[in-house]
């Protein structure tokens, strides 16, 4: 041992984090953050979506630097520069998108990376390492499966049993939860204790409070990469004040909301569930919107969004219920919702383009089976371009060459370039998932006068995003989803910090539970 | 027609078809390591090639043996660009494959162009002798058919086994597989994606080099331009037909040369039927068992896309 004396490394601080930033591009992700593990508790780190969280988590890992400020693990001073370092120091990280290797067994994701591992793979001995630690948890981690065939909450349980075989000191678990259920989740948490009785300090990411009472000694809340509060004790914190500050300020700013009248109810959703593998899904929605109506779904990412959008367009097969335009079921039909009128803008640009295709192309993409734009089957290139200069032009994409791919231009324009395919017509309904994401003010702007326009011309508009900003600027309502259910709903002028922070951290159910 | 009942026919046709498979399996085994890894590696071509004018140029002053060690040497050198451009610069892989399958083949013609007199000697190498292993060679059909082979084949059977145990058996051979795979996630668990990537890509050039000197030195003798004629795409449809697995690269290749030899020995037979259609015959072969086996082979997940590490 080459321990300073003075430094036992057993008695010494697990981990501690003295003033630790890190920037990526303009993005400041952490700003001098302070941060103390302590021997023996369970610490959860909490904040919202782009908080800082995973960053932090990795620099601790050493999958990624810090820019500056100074680390120390078990009292001897930290600076690993590489994963492997991170690892051999008694690291280990459960990535929020999990780092088992896909298309290898468990037996091998444990030998893989393993320090000190012999460079010849003995594939009976891992196995045999994998079935014992799997019996000594109570767990059923299959050791030959490949990764790729294991449910989600196995890999997990997978991923935290390599990484006490490699003799973990210290377990960072980032967003373990995010898609387990209740029964799932509570395995999750007796686990944990387990490891805490034996030892290891565990850093616990979540933005799932109710979780955290039952789970974690301490909390600290980090919002915009700053800590907020710094190693509460869970038991004493009000977990209502702790999501108030996880969220900060909500503030309505009067971003000059044009007057729109309100016409009857266009989409109905009754009883809506669409149940995923890979996320949480949705459960039982209801909700009707007018024409001349914007709804804000709010949430954390992650919470049902993507399910959502993919029902209310018909790109969802429904577990249960419908969704109504107009009088019409579309029920898991694109087809029937383009044929209603319903409008889309993807949250992922990428997705949402054809990005190999031309501008023309995807701008008139919506006309592909209407027999619109060809002749005998042929497509009339010269018509197409024309209906896309006009369309270019109208949307103001810029360069406004037809020709160009979509790929090549700006994410604002791409943003634009997706709205004009969409918003040629005035839609019924308009689903806008995250419509002003990453979009510079200027055209951030735009598109919310696009969304604005679409309730004016009479449609229905439901703004679904993890952006306060966006829902508060755009929304005449707003409900909450959080693990696929909606957990409060009410008028934008009701809005507070504190109603939606519970809301989204989950605690509104709880509370509802609690108190009958 | 009655030759084809014969014995000695096929015991021909399986010796040939192992002797003409030997380049193949040197790079189809190097290639695949590449492509387990996330490699598309397109130079392959380019790499025979080179390896196999090296080999004729090292060995005709020297020995077979080391022509062969520098035309491997020769082929990783080609394959140090595409690590260069691709792995490290992040250039598109199938743009800088295929540029360094033309820069070998263009090379390669243009220094045997000047390097050979105009009527004078060509550089050449005897063909090395068969190796007779004492009572295996001199079983009846067996013995001509599989024992009786040069030291170039007996080596890339040696190869194979090699292989076989690297890729299945060793931490490497997981490290390769999972940056193939999920190099995200190989890199969280604190494999060196881009070091990897590297390691295998220039095996594929070494074995490449390897596969192209074992055809110079083993059963052409002397150099023309082109020499290689498309074996390195051969390999490359051969590791599809494998589905990305050792053994079955090596099998691939062998079929390969089987149906290789079987089109020359049916040209003998058939003497009407044009020797082109005989010579497309492993190529529907190969036709058939890529639409078989569509149904089970399954790329690496990566494979083609460069990994751009966050520091
Ligand atoms: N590799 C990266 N490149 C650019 N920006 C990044 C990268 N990783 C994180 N960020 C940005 O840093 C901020 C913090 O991200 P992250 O730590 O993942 O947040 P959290 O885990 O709390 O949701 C976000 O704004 C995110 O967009
Ligand atoms: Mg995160």
């Amino acid at each position: 041992m080459t321990s300073e004396p003075g430094a036992d490394p057993a008695t010494g601080t697990p981990l501690s984090v003295r003033g630790v930033s890190r920037r990526f591009g303009s993005v400041q992700a952490l700003a001098n953050v302070e941060f103390t593990l302590e021997a023996g508790e369970i610490h959860a780190l909490v904040g919202e979506n782009g908080a800082g969280k995973s960053t932090l988590a990795k620099i601790v890992a050493g999958s990624i630097r810090s820019d500056s400020g100074s680390m120390s693990l078990f009292g001897q001073p930290y600076r690993p520069t590489s994963r492997r370092e991170g690892a051999a120091a008694g690291v280990a990280h459960v990535r929020q998108q999990l780092s088992l290797v896909r298309g290898l067994t468990v037996a091998q994701n444990l030998q893989l990376g393993r320090p000190g591992a012999p460079a010849i793979f003995n594939a009976a001995s891992a196995r045999a390492e994998v079935e014992r630690w799997s019996d000594e948890f109570s767990l059923s981690v299959p050791a030959e499966t490949l990764v790729d065939d294991m449910p989600l909450a196995v890999r997990q349980q997978a991923e935290i049993l390599i990484a006490v075989a490699w003799g973990a000191r210290l377990l960072i678990l980032d967003e373990p939860s995010s898609a387990l259920g209740p029964l799932e989740t509570r395995a999750l948490i007796a686990l944990c204790h387990r490891l805490r009785s034996e030892g290891t300090p565990i850093l616990y990411i979540s933005h799932r409070l109710p979780e955290l009472a039952e789970l974690a000694d301490r909390l600290t809340v980090l919002r915009s990469g700053r800590v907020i509060v710094e190693g509460a004790d869970v038991r004493a914190a009000d977990l209502r004040e702790v999501a108030t500050l996880m969220i900060g300020d909500v503030s309505l700013l009067e971003v000059n909301r044009p007057e729109i009248e309100r016409g009857t109810s266009r989409l109905t959703v009754n009883d809506l569930s669409v149940s995923s593998t890979q996320e949480i899904g949705c459960h039982g929605l209801n909700f009707e919107v007018a024409g001349g109506e914007i709804l804000g779904v709010v949430g954390i990412a992650g919470n049902g969004q993507d399910s959502l959008a993919k029902a209310l367009t018909g790109q969802a097969k429904l577990a249960s219920g419908h969704v109504v335009v107009d009088g019409e079921d579309i029920s898991g039909s694109a087809r029937q919702a383009i044929a209603a009128g319903v409008a889309h803008l993807h949250e992922d640009r990428s997705t949402g383009l054809a990005a190999a295709f031309s501008v023309a192309d995807n701008a008139t993409a919506r006309h592909v089976r209407s027999g619109r734009f060809t002749r005998f089957g042929v497509r009339l290139a010269d018509k197409i371009a024309r209906h896309a200069g006009e369309l270019v032009e109208r949307f103001q994409v810029r360069p406004p060459d037809p020709a160009a791919r979509a790929s090549s231009l700006s994410g604002g324009n791409q943003q634009k370039l997706m709205a004009a395919r969409e918003l040629e017509k005035n839609p019924t309904v308009l689903v806008a998932h995250g419509p002003t994401k990453g979009l510079d003010p200027e055209a951030a702007k735009a598109m919310r006068d696009r969304c604005f326009a679409a309730a004016q011309a009479g449609g229905a508009v439901v703004v679904i995003s993890a952006d306060l900003d966006e829902v508060s600027d755009l929304a005449h309502r707003v409900v909450v989803l959080y693990r696929g259910r909606v957990t409060d709903a009410f008028p934008i002028e009701d809005m507070t910090s504190e109603r939606l922070g519970a809301a989204m951290a989950g605690l509104t159910e709880t509370m509802g539970a609690t108190s009958g | 027609m009655s030759q084809l009942l014969e014995a000695t026919f096929w015991s021909a046709t399986v010796a040939g078809g192992l002797r003409l498979a030997t380049p193949l399996i040197y790079a189809s085994i190097g290639e695949t390591f590449a492509q387990r890894a996330g490699v598309l590696n397109l130079g392959l071509e380019g790499y025979m090639i080179i390896g196999a004018l090296t080999s004729l140029y090292v060995a005709d002053p020297t020995v077979a043996p080391l022509g062969f060690l520098v035309g491997g040497l020769a082929g990783m050198a080609l394959a140090a660009l595409m690590v260069l451009l691709s792995i490290r610069l992040f250039a598109n892989q199938v743009v800088v494959g295929f540029g360094l399958t033309i820069l070998g083949i263009g090379t390669t013609g243009y220094i045997f162009h000047v390097t050979t007199d105009v009527g004078g000697r060509d550089r050449q190498v005897s063909l090395p002798s068969e190796i007779d292993i004492p009572l295996l060679s001199d079983i009846p059909w067996l013995g001509d058919a599989v024992f009786g082979h040069s030291w170039y084949t007996w080596l890339s059977l040696a190869l194979v086994l090699l292989a076989g145990f690297v890729a299945s058996r060793t931490i490497f051979g997981l490290e390769v597989k999972a940056v193939g795979e999920d190099p995200d996630a190989a890199a969280a668990k604190g494999v060196d994606v881009l070091r990897i990537r590297t390691q295998a890509t220039l095996i594929s050039g070494f074995l490449g080099g390897l596969g192209g000197a074992a055809l110079m030195l083993g059963s052409v003798g002397r150099f023309q331009p082109y020499l290689t004629a498309n074996r390195g795409f051969i390999a490359l449809i051969v590791i599809i037909m494998a589905s990305w697995s050792i053994w079955g690269a090596a099998v691939g290749a062998f079929v390969f040369g089987f149906f290789e030899a079987l089109g020359f020995n049916l040209n003998n037979v058939f003497v009407d039927v044009p020797i082109e259609g005989l010579n497309a015959i492993p190529f529907f072969v190969a036709l058939v068992i890529l639409t078989v086996s569509a149904r089970w082979a399954r790329m690496p997940r990566g494979l083609g896309e460069n990994y751009v590490p966050t520091v």
